[in-house]
């Protein structure tokens, strides 16, 4: 009863003039930002942050835009997919197999329909698991000390390259990296300073938008001049929708098995929204068989992995809200965005911010109300965005992007550390060193270190403590099983995600 | 080949030794050595990056090919724009400025020229019209600066 009551708080919050605008203004930025190629979720959240500071939000209110945004973002992959045979982000990538022979049959319009139909309701179902979920979750995550946060932070990272990642141990090489950077200023417990070298702009730390605008978005832009993409692709021609009441009664099981199995992926560490779409399709393909036709325009085929992607978004948000852990590049910016508000992320938060986190909750659902809105009469106005070639786009965004950063910190020394994350961004991806694991690190650094002392300043020293009850030792488990199922079961997964495509 | 790996490798562990070098350099906290200080959590990052470029040296991924030629100076001319816009974004205004950035950008991108430049110009009054006034936020005004 109590989750109930709640939430009609959390709509109270969310359904205020402002935020609903707010709300909007989100769900119409994140659909464009999915769709555009190149510019993926975390990306495009990285960007609106500094918008969101320059507007002088208050936190519940940036953070419902910035969590329409994130939705919108599952719901924005799925139009290039369809039209372009291109995943606007990686999730959407599934969504091409059946997504694309389905627009060049001519029915590029029912496609985006039953799309955005599934997009919302594998979101709806997932957003309900979040409800039912993340209370129970927060209340247990009471019970842990610092030696199981310690943990669960190594757990964060052992398992963010997900089962399907390709070097787990570049991973880690990018979280330690991360990591060292959260320790470059004053040190919180003794006032030591550390790796400053005497810079006074150091000494409060590296902020970690700069560094998020600068290794995401900076560096996107040189990878599209490097390989020349700024045409943009020939994009399949739309046609008159005519909406096939049956067609879509048809695709309402596919739905929700894939907003279930979404949740799921989107819940456990080490999954994420691509396995959730993954795993959807194939278990439609599986239990479907060949009384379908999937891979050659399945109306089936584009639901499933749909339902499945924003599932899994939803999903996602149930460790970043309950444990402050989050399991995804972009719940990680969102993170940032918490921390950068003065709130701790945790199952404390339930308690102290009960009203944000409500809020929050009550934001996703009226958010996919709004994109569902969004995504079907006015598709017409993304198709025509979507036409406008990154030559021109990609310029005037990260151009945005400067200012915003600008308009905060009126600092060139910020600016000019911004461009180099991007330079050192723009080499990490040639040699694959993930960039995710950085900024968590960046982000988690503090908070990481704290429970390590705490719990050793318990312990008088004693390093066995971080593995001293059930609790932590299964942690630590499934953190190296993260570590080495990629290993075993990851050639194997990543041949099947890439042969049908 | 496989020399990005390798090469890498050793920078991230010549980092690792700087980094827990440094480390063992800051003072013991009062407390004594039985509470740990700040030099516990860098030196096992240091050891952690450690182990992870020797892995990455002796099991590297096959390179991915570095830019040359043209290409390598687009991007240094990338990162130069950036440079020279944050250089002078006070002094010129941001205006000018925004234009002359975007503008160059699209350009380098395959854009004709004038429309490119356009397109700059557009997107700069359009943001700042909405950053001076919309949110209240004062961007530079630079040489257009009036009264």
């Amino acid at each position: 009863m109590d989750t109930i009551n709640y939430l009609l708080q959390g709509f109270e919050v969310a359904l205020t003039p402002q935020n609903l605008l707010l709300a909007l203004i989100g769900s119409f930025l994140g659909t464009l930002i999915g769709a555009l190629p190149g510019l993926g979720p975390a990306n495009g959240v990285a960007i609106l942050i500094p918008l969101a500071f320059t507007l002088g939000l208050p936190p519940e209110s940036a953070l419902i835009m910035l969590t329409a945004v994130y939705a919108g973002a599952m719901y924005g992959g799925r139009i290039s997919s369809i039209l372009l045979n291109i995943p606007g982000d990686e999730p959407a990538m599934m969504t091409c197999l059946d997504g694309y022979p389905m627009a060049k049959q001519g029915k590029a319009a029912e496609a985006l329909t039953i799309s955005a139909v599934a997009s919302f309701i594998g979101s709806v179902v997932a957003t309900i698991g979040l409800i039912l979920l993340a209370p129970l979750l927060a209340n247990f995550a009471l019970s842990f000390g610092s030696a199981e946060y310690f943990a669960l932070f190594v757990l964060a990272f052992a398992t963010l390259g997900g089962i399907t990642g390709k070097n787990p141990i570049k991973t880690l090489v990018a979280a330690a990296i991360g990591l060292m950077m959260s320790t470059i200023g004053i040190d919180i417990s003794t006032g030591q300073p550390r790796y400053t070298f005497g810079m006074l702009e150091l000494f409060e730390g590296i902020d970690f938008i700069i560094a998020i605008v600068g290794l995401f978005a900076i560096s996107e832009l040189m990878f599209f001049i490097e390989r020349d993409m700024g045409d943009g692709d020939s994009m399949v021609k739309m046609n008159k929708l005519k909406i096939n009441v049956k067609e879509l009664i048809a695709v309402l099981p596919t739905s929700l098995r894939g907003g279930v199995v979404g949740f799921i992926s989107g819940v456990l560490p080490g999954a994420g929204a691509s396995l959730g779409s993954f795993l959807s399709y194939t278990v439609e393909k599986r239990i479907l068989g060949r009384k379908n036709d999937f891979g050659n325009g399945d109306p089936k085929g584009v639901a499933a992995p749909e339902a499945g992607n924003n599932g899994a978004a939803s999903g996602a948000l149930v460790p970043m809200l309950t444990l402050g852990i989050p399991g995804s590049g972009t719940t990680a910016v969102l993170l940032a965005m918490l921390v950068s508000l003065n709130i701790t992320p945790g199952p404390m938060m339930f308690q102290q911010h009960a009203d944000i986190v409500w809020g929050v909750i009550a934001a996703l659902l009226l958010g996919n109300v709004l994109l569902l809105l969004l995504n079907i009469p006015m598709v017409g106005i993304f198709v025509k965005l979507l036409s406008v070639p990154p030559k021109y786009l990609m310029p005037i965004v990260t151009l945005v992007a400067i200012v915003g950063i600008y308009s905060i910190s009126h600092s060139a020394f910020d600016l000019y550390f911004m461009v180099a994350f991007g330079v050192l961004g723009y080499v990490f991806r040639k040699i694959d060193i993930p960039l995710v694991p950085i900024i968590l690190g960046l982000l988690l650094g503090p908070e990481m270190e704290k429970n390590l002392r705490h719990a050793m300043m318990l312990s008088d020293g004693d390093w066995t403590v971080l593995w001293s009850s059930g609790l932590s030792i299964g942690i630590w488990a499934i953190a190296i099983a993260g570590l080495v199922l990629p290993y075993l079961l990851g050639p194997l997964l990543r041949r099947k995600m890439h042969k049908p495509s | 080949m496989h020399i990005n790996d390798r090469l890498f490798g050793v920078v991230f562990l010549l980092l690792a030794v700087a980094y827990g070098w440094q480390a063992q350099q800051f003072p013991e906290p009062l407390g004594g050595s039985e509470s740990i200080g700040p030099s516990t959590f860098p030196t096992l990052l240091a050891v952690v990056l450690g182990l992870g470029s020797l892995y990455m040296m002796v099991r590297p991924d096959p390179d991915s090919g570095w830019p040359v030629g043209k290409t390598l100076f687009e991007l240094i001319n990338v990162v130069a724009i950036l440079v020279v816009y944050i250089l002078l974004l006070e002094l010129v205004g941001f205006i000018i400025m925004t234009t002359l950035a975007v503008g160059e950008l699209s350009w380098r991108m395959n854009a004709p020229p004038l429309k490119a430049f356009l397109t700059g110009l557009i997107s700069a009054i359009v943001a700042f019209v909405l950053f001076n006034y919309g949110l209240e936020l004062t961007l530079p005004n630079g040489l257009l600066e009036l009264g």
